[in-house]
């Protein structure tokens, strides 16, 4: 076959390009120089990046994944007629249509991410191939924004920031409200520690939120928008800026779109790490130049918000089901998911699991379908042991409540939140109280210190958490827990404070034995906190290599090199770092 | 150390972001990002540039840069290497990562994050989005994931070696 007619095409996501995407594009340029190299975004398989679909000729596609610099030369010989196919790596192909790995998207249901890792995201024809603009040209010449509003209203889709508001009641709100110029905000500071589905959004398919932008600002009859992106995703600035640079050059941004008497325009504004600006009035005091610090709401930002005008702030993912909504219509949506909550809704999966990625399901799929359709279960052979959604505002939910669904009731009845999409799961080795205190420190340090239960509250449960992971606490600690909880929550101005304690709340609702193992027997199950364990080597196990001799940073461990046994923890220096555990290659490291 | 890192400021250079970016209150962020971009940190003497020729206050300056955690008033090392201790990264071992590398720097003071010879400062930054590929971290520009204490170490000695830094216990 002639190389000539092979198209190659990487996921250069963040993700993509941490596995090495790079060296892999430049081992294809190396190898077969004349082929052609198209990267997307990130198709959010990424426990199978770096991946390279291959496009022959007669319009097959070949999906391989786990691609290295050292398997292209193999997969280009294949596909020129020579050599074995790659089998081990190949996901898809059109003898392979159903692999386990296949599953991993097969399970899904794609609206908001239905472009993502299928177009090239610096290209505006691209998207235009796959419907891209046809909402926004549709709406402007067909629909006034009221029209829009009921379309959106018949969807039912309610805001994917992590709150759940209806997304059409905001925006009548904003619709209704006075003033000459009005605003409307991309939230893209993606606080959650643990979670990337509006990085890929606003990445892989830049064009597509955009879209969402001008649907929204149309409907509420905004001029100006500005998209608000965290400091740390800096190839989301780029594909983003250049995406806003060429819909202006087709002109379905900027004044007078399409001839229609609609203008709107777009600036990126970047975050600068600090997750409270993720809070609708934080973000506005951040945009107009100050501390990103929450006030008093009412006013809403619908009727005063930026620079004292009618602004909506809508998240990245609930923008980018727009578009998918104005072309198939409101009720199409709403076919998806239950009475409760519509549509669908994207997490990232990560954690102790074997295909963390993105995944987008039907509002009302069971978390354990999520983790073992789609996730193929533990990535370690251990049972699960928890999920947390939510993030620093969630909770975590026990693998006996797996068979919730995920709806807005439902997850809120265990105690965690939908949140923004966060999940990450956790098998045996991750240990709940080292977790809510993992949490809690985060929200501690968030905090903008205006309440002064946000500020202090949050730092002595921090407190009584590190008390209780040193194995200093007593019983009653636990008690002072739930009673600063209570007090947090009612006495916060936002969101941050009021859902701070949740992630001690529902750890001590579901895993108290944690807790009061730690407190009374002075030991953690997991064998994670640091004072409550002891590292030591077996000396049957121990070959004598001297990697763990080599690898602690506080030469805790002698012993004599090539002497089976010999090596030995001086355990008044040990610090605990597990440095010696991970380097071992003959498990002789007990942690107990 | 840190002398040796201090950054000499162009006046002319401030001047021209100003120009550029803006001068009332709401370039404020964007301002001092442009200033840290450049220098890798704020330095007094560029703040003290944009209150005195813009609308921005001097309380607003300081404030700004006190509220957000990207901003440093410190000098850095050469190169950052960010740690991710997000909560995928954190249930992953990302506390290894610092333990190794601080070690492979020499970094032994918990309060200091520069390397004595001012050649990386390790930061830690909240989910850089990579979950799915924990632990992660970002050396200058390159995201590195699936990492343990060990490699996390080869990737560092290896950009060391590329960008002809010595590092401590080589
Ligand atoms: C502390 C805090 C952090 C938040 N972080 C985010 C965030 O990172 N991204 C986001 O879209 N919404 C975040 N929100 C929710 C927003 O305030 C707001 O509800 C949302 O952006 C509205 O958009 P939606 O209606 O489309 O969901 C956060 C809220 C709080 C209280
Ligand atoms: S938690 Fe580390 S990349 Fe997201």
């Amino acid at each position: 076959m002639d190389a000539n007619n092979l198209n190659v095409i990487v996921g250069e996501g963040t993700c993509g390009i941490a596995a090495g995407s790079k060296e892999v594009i430049e081992a294809f340029q190396k190898y077969a120089p004349e082929i052609n190299i198209k990267s997307v975004g990130c198709v959010g398989m990424c426990h199978q990046e770096v991946i390279a679909e291959i496009n022959d000729n007669n319009g097959n596609r070949y999906i391989y994944g786990q691609v290295t610099k050292k398997t292209v030369p193999q997969i280009i010989k294949f596909h020129k007629g020579e050599g074995e196919p790659l089998d081990e790596n190949l996901i898809y192909s059109p003898e392979k249509q159903d692999s386990h790995k296949w599953q991993y998207l097969g399970h899904q249901t794609r609206i908001a991410l239905r472009n993502v890792g299928n177009l090239d995201p610096t290209s505006i024809s691209d998207y235009e191939k796959r419907d891209g603009y046809k909402a926004i040209k549709k709406i402007v010449a067909e629909m006034t924004p009221d029209q829009v509003i009921e379309e959106i209203r018949i969807s039912g889709i309610r805001g994917r920031g992590g709150a759940g508001f209806p997304t059409h009641v905001k925006w009548d709100f904003a619709r209704k409200s006075e003033g000459d110029v009005k605003y409307l905000i991309c939230n893209g500071d993606e606080g959650d520690p643990g979670a990337f589905m509006d990085r890929s959004l606003l990445e892989g398919d830049p064009h597509n939120v955009i879209e969402g932008m001008l649907i929204a600002a149309y409907a509420i009859g905004a001029t100006k928008g500005y998209a608000y992106v965290r400091a740390e995703y800096p190839l989301a600035v780029k594909n983003f800026g250049k995406a806003i640079e060429d819909a202006h050059a087709l002109g379905v941004l900027g004044e007078n779109i399409q001839g229609s008497g609609f203008s709107f325009d777009i600036k990126i504004k970047e975050g600068a790490g600090a997750f409270v600006c993720g809070e609708e009035t934080a973000l506005i005091a951040s945009i107009e130049g100050d501390r990103g610090m929450p006030r008093c709401k009412p006013p809403f930002p619908a009727v005063k918000g930026l620079f004292g005008k009618p602004t909506i702030i809508n998240n990245v993912e609930t923008l980018a089901n727009l578009p998918w909504i104005i072309n198939n219509g409101g009720k199409a949506y709403a076919a998806y998911g239950t009475e409760d909550s519509k549509g669908t809704k994207v997490f990232a999966l990560a954690g102790a699991i074997k295909k963390g990625g993105l995944v987008e399901v039907p509002m009302g799929t069971k978390i354990r379908d999520v983790l073992e359709d789609i996730g193929g279960g533990s990535s370690s052979g251990k049972p699960f042991k928890a999920v947390q959604l939510g993030g620093p505002s969630g909770g975590c939910i026990p693998e006996s409540l797996f068979d919730t669904t995920i709806e807005y009731a439902s997850i809120n009845a265990t105690g965690a939140i939908m949140g923004s999409g966060g999940m990450i799961v956790m098998d045996g080795s991750t240990c709940m109280v080292d977790l809510a205190k993992y949490f809690l420190s985060f929200t501690q340090l968030e905090s903008c210190g205006k309440c002064t239960f946000c500020r202090i509250g949050t730092l002595r449960m921090r407190e009584l958490l590190t008390k209780i992971c040193d194995g200093e606490a007593e019983m009653s600690d636990l008690d002072t827990l739930d009673e600063l909880a209570e007090q947090i929550t009612k006495s916060s101005l936002c969101g941050l404070g009021q859902t701070a304690p949740n992630p001690v709340v529902t750890t001590l609702r579901y895993f108290r034995g944690e807790y009061e193992a730690h407190i009374k027997d002075k030991s953690c199950p997991a064998a994670v906190c640091k004072s409550l364990i002891t590292h030591t080597i077996v000396p049957a196990d121990c070959t004598g290599c001297s990697l763990c001799e080599i690898q602690c940073p506080v030469g805790a461990i002698t012993g004599e090199k090539k002497v089976k046994g010999s090596y030995a923890i001086i355990q008044a220096k040990c610090i605990n770092c597990g440095m010696c555990f991970e380097v071992c290659n003959s498990k002789a490291i007990q942690v107990k | 150390m840190s002398q040796a890192l201090e950054a000499k400021v162009e006046p002319e250079t401030v001047l021209e972001w100003i120009k550029r970016i803006g001068s009332d209150s709401s370039s404020t962020v964007p301002l001092l990002q442009a200033v840290q971009s450049e220098y890798g940190y704020l330095p007094r003497a560029a703040m003290d540039l944009i209150v005195k020729n813009s609308d921005i206050t001097g309380r607003q300056v300081y404030g700004v840069a006190t509220f957000y955690s990207q901003f440093r008033l410190k000098p850095v090392g050469r190169h950052i290497i960010k740690i991710c201790h997000g909560t995928a990264c954190h249930v992953s071992g990302a506390d290894r990562l610092n333990t190794s590398l601080r070690h492979l720097l020499n970094i032994d003071d918990e309060e200091q994050d520069t390397a004595e010879n001012g050649s990386y400062t390790i930061e830690q930054v909240a989910c850089i989005g990579c979950c799915s590929q924990a632990p992660v971290m970002v050396i200058s520009d390159e995201v590195s994931g699936n990492l343990t204490g060990a490699n996390a170490q080869r990737a560092l000695k290896k950009h060391a070696k590329k960008s002809e830094e010595v590092v401590a216990n080589l």
